[in-house]
């Protein structure tokens, strides 16, 4: 009931502003230029109202639906006719939840990425630290750093131009998005960005459960108590919980895998704080059903290996996070599941897929199909 | 997904209709000729014993003899009250609470909305956490307040607190505690909940006497010293149980014990 009414709240807010922003102004010359269409869209009940749409790249209709051609774009690498045709998609595939499914990406050259991928689920709220280690602080960065990267595209910039302007369809839809037709990198960045912001996933069994449209069976309740319950297997503190249904607390840790983190990209080599070494971000559990392998290595292939390792795997070292209390007596290496607690927190962590996000029909999929 | 869309249009089209209607061009009412109130802002900041706190691995050692060092702390504060000649006002109603995270720094400082009446005031306080009325499961959306839920089976609400950090064992590891406050359990003989314990506790700050002054801010420090949460009337010592205590509330009391003289101002 009170988020309904959140959520009415900042619809009602949200017009209030743009009426407020457009009615008492003198009218002004019509302009001769076509104007994109603002981008509306209705925040999941119970999600973060507050969320991040930079102030010079606004939503829009037209600009969604350009990035939406330019992710599933093979030809965005600029590196076709040499014979390394690549896109977004090539390793963000929606049947993943828009991750590649095997671990680390393959750039255009061969190369492989230094960590496994990750999803693009929800990032509109990720409050600016891209990546495992959160070194970048915008997806409009991260579009062009693929652009570069030697183990992505290893391209340029002036390629990914001139092989995108070199295709009829593309003018008349930059047109569209950004009222003329001319074509930069800074507005495929941009339109990209606005498309990866709408992949929003909401729809999971969890979600349903929310809105009282599904009722969970025993397993899956058991599950989820355990997953948020310190006497339990205590994860909610770092990946949220019913009350965070972003399932991240887009916060840091070191989660006590190991006890040697020298030379480590993680978020010490960003910060330099020392209780961030061996610490990486506490990515989303959403659609983790779908993410594997595990972990900004991949050392996990299955959940059941995860949850094994939060189970009996930990291993200690000073870095750990206080969070990771169950290296402590009496427990020492985990939680200590027996075998039906870990299918029971499974269950749970399965319940967190959202078919809908990845249906191959739905307005987030590979439009030149 | 297509349902919610076409449900969205549906509220979006009714709700600008209202809002055109009802929504003028007014010109702005004539200004308040002379203002008789002023703002209240107060500045966190943290202390253990005579220095301020450092958090991170810096080594401390508590009344009990742990040897410790703190990550963060974050916390919400509630119903902030102010006294007047024996009158209390609650200050901040519609929003009621406040946020604090040593990892946030804007959340170290706080003007609250309120426009205070000028004068002197004689002291002030607050609710550490959330009352029990207050506690209500799903009133914030947004981080970091979500990061603080309480599980529903727990009691439900927000963490009134957590303190996190490392203490020493006596066979030399270094590990976590999480002094983390909010609703407690009553567990019946064979281990079910069958009750829960409001842990919020009400923070009276002596010699916290302030004057507002008419179209002005007063800065007020809002100081909380660390290591009092382990300090008196109890020693808290890590060992005792075992640094997660949420499902523990022998443990939860004596950190309610202990906040009594946790906050101070500092002018
Ligand atoms: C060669 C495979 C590959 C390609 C192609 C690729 N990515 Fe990625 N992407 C990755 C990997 C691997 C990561 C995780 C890297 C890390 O954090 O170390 C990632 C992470 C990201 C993230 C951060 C997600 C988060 O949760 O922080 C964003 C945003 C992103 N990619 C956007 C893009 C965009 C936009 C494109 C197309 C322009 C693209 N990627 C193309 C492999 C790829
Ligand atoms: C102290 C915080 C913390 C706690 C507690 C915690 N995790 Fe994690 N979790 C992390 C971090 C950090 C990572 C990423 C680590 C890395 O990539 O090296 C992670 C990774 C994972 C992953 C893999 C994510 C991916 O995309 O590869 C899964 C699954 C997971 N955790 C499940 C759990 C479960 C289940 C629990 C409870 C038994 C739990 N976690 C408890 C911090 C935590």
């Amino acid at each position: 009931m009170r988020i309904n009414n959140l959520v009415k709240a900042i619809l009602f807010m949200s017009i209030s502003l743009l009426l407020m922003s457009t009615s008492c102004e003198k009218d002004p010359e019509p302009d001769p230029i076509h104007e994109p269409t603002p981008y509306s869209f209705v925040i999941p009940k119970g999600f973060p109202t507050n969320f991040i749409i930079p102030e010079d790249n606004p939503m829009t209709v037209e600009g969604i639906k350009l990035g939406r051609y330019l992710y599933y774009d093979d030809r965005m690498s600029g590196k076709a006719d040499e014979g390394m045709p690549m896109s977004c998609s090539s390793c963000h595939k929606q049947e993943f939840a828009f991750e590649n499914g095997v671990g680390k990406g393959t750039g255009t050259t061969g190369e492989q990425t230094d960590n496994v991928m990750l999803p693009h689920i929800n990032l509109l709220w990720n409050p600016g630290a891209y990546l495992w280690n959160g070194s970048v602080a915008s997806i409009e960065e991260d579009v062009v750093g693929t652009v570069y990267a030697h183990n992505e595209f290893a391209s340029t910039p002036e390629k990914v131009v001139a092989a995108i302007s070199a295709v009829d369809m593309y003018p008349p839809l930059f047109e569209a998005a950004f009222g003329t037709p001319q074509i930069t990198m800074d507005r495929i960045a941009k339109a990209i960005s606005q498309f990866i912001r709408t992949q929003i996933s909401f729809n999971s069994k969890f979600d349903q459960k929310q809105r009282g449209e599904y009722q969970y069976s025993d397993a899956e309740e058991r599950g989820l108590v355990l997953f948020q319950t310190e006497e339990g297997a205590d994860c909610f503190h770092c990946h949220g919980s019913v009350g965070n249904p972003l399932f991240t607390t887009h916060l840091f840790y070191n989660n006590a895998k190991d006890d040697n983190f020298e030379g480590e990209n993680d978020r010490y080599s960003v910060t330099g704080n020392v209780i961030d070494k061996g610490a990486y971000k506490a990515t989303t559990l959403r659609n983790i059903e779908l993410t594997g392998p595990y972990m900004h290595d991949g050392r996990f292939t299955t959940l059941d290996q995860v949850i094994d390792f939060y189970s009996e795997g930990l291993v200690y070292s000073e870095y750990a996070h206080p969070l990771m209390e169950k290296l402590r007596p009496p427990y020492g290496i985990g939680a200590e599941l027996n075998p039906g607690e870990k299918a029971d927190l499974k269950a749970f962590l399965l319940t967190l897929t959202d078919y809908d996000f990845i249906d191959e029909n739905n307005e987030l999929s590979n439009p030149f199909k | 997904m297509m349902n919610l869309l076409n449900y969205k249009t549906i509220i979006l089209i009714v709700l600008a209709a209202i809002l055109s209607l009802a929504s003028s061009c007014e010109k702005d009412p004539e200004p308040d000729p002379q203002p008789t109130t002023g703002k209240l802002q107060l500045n966190f900041d943290f202390y253990n014993e005579a220095d301020p706190m450092e958090w991170g691995i810096k080594k401390y050692t508590n009344a009990a003899g742990n040897e410790y060092n703190a990550y963060y702390v974050k916390f919400f504060i509630s119903r902030l009250t102010i006294f007047k000649d024996g009158e209390a006002t609650v200050l901040n109603k519609f929003h009621n609470s406040h946020y604090v995270g040593t990892d946030v720094a804007p959340s170290l400082q706080w003007t609250i909305a309120d426009d205070i009446e000028k004068g002197g005031y004689d002291s002030l306080s607050f609710t550490f956490g959330f009352n029990d009325e207050d506690n209500e499961s799903f009133m914030f959306v947004n981080q970091p307040e979500v990061n603080m839920f309480w599980p529903e089976e727990l009691g439900g609400g927000y963490h009134a607190m957590q303190l996190d950090g490392k203490w020493r064992l006596s066979n030399d590891s270094l590990t976590g505690f999480n002094f983390h406050l909010g609703p407690g359990q009553v567990y019946n003989t064979s281990g079910d909940i069958t009750g829960f314990i409001d842990n919020s506790f009400i923070v009276s700050i002596p010699s916290s006497d302030f004057v507002i002054n008419e179209g002005n801010t007063t800065s007020l420090i809002l100081r909380m010293h660390v290591d009092k949460w382990f300090t008196s009337p109890i020693e808290y010592d890590h060992n005792t149980y075992g640094g997660s205590i949420m499902e523990i509330q022998e443990a939860m009391e004596k950190v309610v014990m202990n906040g009594w003289d946790v906050f101070s101002i500092v002018k």
